[in-house]
């Protein structure tokens, strides 16, 4: 079940996402073996306090999140979970972000050579405080900037979390892969808003919130597969994936890996059972390793 | 923390709208602490599980309160003895009592009385003397259940026992334990800042990974309901920043 992603070889094709797993040391009955790896909650340079409540909302078969990137800081995250990180058997992604394109560099630079650290993944779907508060991630040379600020100080393996909210992921897939990307992560949540018809006002104290689940699926298996049609690089699917069936889909659409998100919330064996069904999938298929699924990529 | 695969054993009501639904759970029975939750969930159910304290233990059997507030618990009110259920507990920090004070008194405001019975009886065990205040906005809103040596009622409208709030209708003790609406909780706060108090929240995992159910707090920041919490010392909580109304019944 091995795969090779964007410079890191994993045990397993199925990672933990940002956002759903904390730092790593918070499920105590998570399965460890099934993990392929992990990514970590997101981190900024300084610690950030996170919006207030609520934060969360259900919506049918997703959630709405507004966190805030709440957290400790880069200092703190390599002080409190690093060492920790250096001693697990499988690779920890740090998750980064910046209000500018130097903040990004400068989180590169501080957590290059850190041990326990096996790469980083870029979460381009941050405001950009130089471009008055335009998303990284919806331009693609604003995303090419990012991805080359964090290419030229590290050299660590550079994921790019590809945000959903653009006219054509192909052409920020292509970018951030000049740019010296060396794999793909698709896709982050929608940006979604629910009303309170109690209160007249969202659901969310931030407004709008970052829609994930089941519900976001089949537009995730579209964009992971048009964001693979457009790269030569890895690409890791993101989106929904509950079941063994949905990582799959995935897998087939042209992904080479997959990390499953708010399935952990509610199910906290949900790696495993993703990562088992897989391996049941092809055995049952006559299928001798994962490289051996036919992947539908057409290249026109 | 145990993720067990339960059978529904036994649904009953003790109020208008109000049920105690049972379940075998014998790990979860016999960890949990009082203010303790679980976090409910079961196939064809909404996406997220639904938070519950743990209302009563009896032998390998565990028991939760809920109203029909929203289309998960009334999926839940729906099903019948042999149903299975997913239960994940026991999570976060219950009231912790232990020995020391004489005197201890509940106050519950509707579904706040959740996690009381518990208290009661662990109370009991330490040898207080547990006095327990029950508030709701009419008579039939009311709990028909209790425990303790004292049972005081208290009705927003006067139809059963004090007219008037549970917060002001409770007498003094050496140890305050509430739950119930944030507001009323607020109300507990500005008597007894060293109450112990159990909050809502909304709640995602109810493990501590997505910081869902974020607690502000006096000294500033938040943290986790599920984790840190749901009891917190009445005065560290930054009542005002805390929302008071829920699309479903939580009293974790």
């Amino acid at each position: 079940m091995s795969v090779a992603v964007g410079g890191v070889s994993l045990r397993g094709p199925v990672l933990a996402a940002s956002g759903t797993f904390g730092y790593g040391t918070e499920i105590p009955l998570l399965e460890r073996r099934a993990l392929g790896g992990m990514v970590s909650k997101g981190i900024f340079l300084r610690p950030r306090k996170g919006t207030a409540p609520p934060r969360i909302a259900e919506t049918p078969s997703g959630m709405l999140n507004a966190i805030g990137l709440q957290g400790p800081g880069v200092e703190a995250l390599i002080r409190d979970y690093a060492p920790k990180w250096a001693e697990w058997d499988f690779p920890v992604f740090v998750n980064i972000n910046g209000e500018t394109a130097a903040e990004y560099g400068e989180l590169a630079a501080r957590l290059d050579g850190v041990p326990g650290v096996s790469g980083l993944e870029i979460n381009i779907s941050c405001p950009n405080v130089e471009q008055g508060g335009l998303y990284f991630g919806n331009d693609p040379r604003a995303a090419a900037a990012v991805t080359e600020a964090v290419r030229r100080r590290t050299r660590l393996p550079v994921w790019v979390k590809l945000t959903p909210m653009v006219s054509d992921i192909g052409v920020i897939a292509r970018a951030v892969e000049a740019a010296g990307a060396d794999a793909l992560c698709a896709i982050n949540t929608f940006v979604g808003m629910s009303m309170d018809l109690n209160t007249y006002r969202p659901r969310l104290s931030f407004r709008t919130g970052g829609l994930s689940g089941p519900a976001i699926r089949p537009l995730a298996v579209h964009l992971a597969h048009q964001a693979a049609r457009a790269v030569r690089i890895p690409v890791i699917g993101i989106g929904g994936i509950v079941r063994a069936e949905d990582a799959l889909e995935f897998l087939v659409a042209g992904c080479t890996a997959v990390q499953v998100g708010t399935a952990t919330f509610v199910n906290p064996c949900a790696i495993a059972e993703v990562h088992d069904g897989i391996g049941a999938f092809l055995r049952a298929k006559g299928l001798a390793s994962i490289s051996d699924l036919p992947r539908y990529l057409p290249r026109d | 923390m145990f993720l067990l695969d339960v059978a529904l054993t036994g649904k009953r009501q003790v109020g208008r709208d109000m049920f105690v639904i049972s379940m075998d759970a014998p790990e979860i029975a016999a960890s949990v602490r009082a203010g303790q939750f679980v976090n409910v969930g079961w196939s064809r159910g909404p996406l997220l599980r639904r938070p519950f304290s743990v209302y009563r233990t009896d032998g390998e059997r565990i028991e939760i309160v809920l109203k029909a507030v929203g289309e998960g618990t009334a999926e839940l009110l729906a099903m019948n003895p042999g149903d299975r259920l997913s239960c994940l507990g026991p999570l976060g920090h219950g009231f912790g009592i232990s020995s020391g004070p004489k005197t201890v008194v509940l106050i519950s405001g509707g579904l706040g009385v959740a996690p009381m019975p518990l208290a009661a009886r662990e109370a009991h065990s330490l040898g207080m003397r547990v006095s327990w205040v029950h508030g709701a906005r009419s008579a039939s809103d009311l709990c028909s259940e209790s425990a303790g040596d004292e049972v005081v009622w208290a009705t927003d409208d006067g139809s059963k026992g004090f007219g008037g709030t549970a917060v002001a209708a409770a007498p003094d003790a050496d140890l305050v334990l509430a739950c119930g609406p944030n507001r009323m909780l607020a109300a507990v706060a500005d008597r007894w800042p060293g109450a112990l108090v159990a909050v809502e929240t909304y709640m995602g995992c109810g493990t501590g990974v997505c910081l869902g159910c974020a607690v502000p707090l006096k000294r500033g920041g938040y943290d986790r309901a599920c984790s840190e919490g749901p009891v917190y010392r009445a005065s560290d909580v930054d009542w005002p920043s805390l929302p008071s109304h829920l699309p479903y019944a939580v009293t974790a």
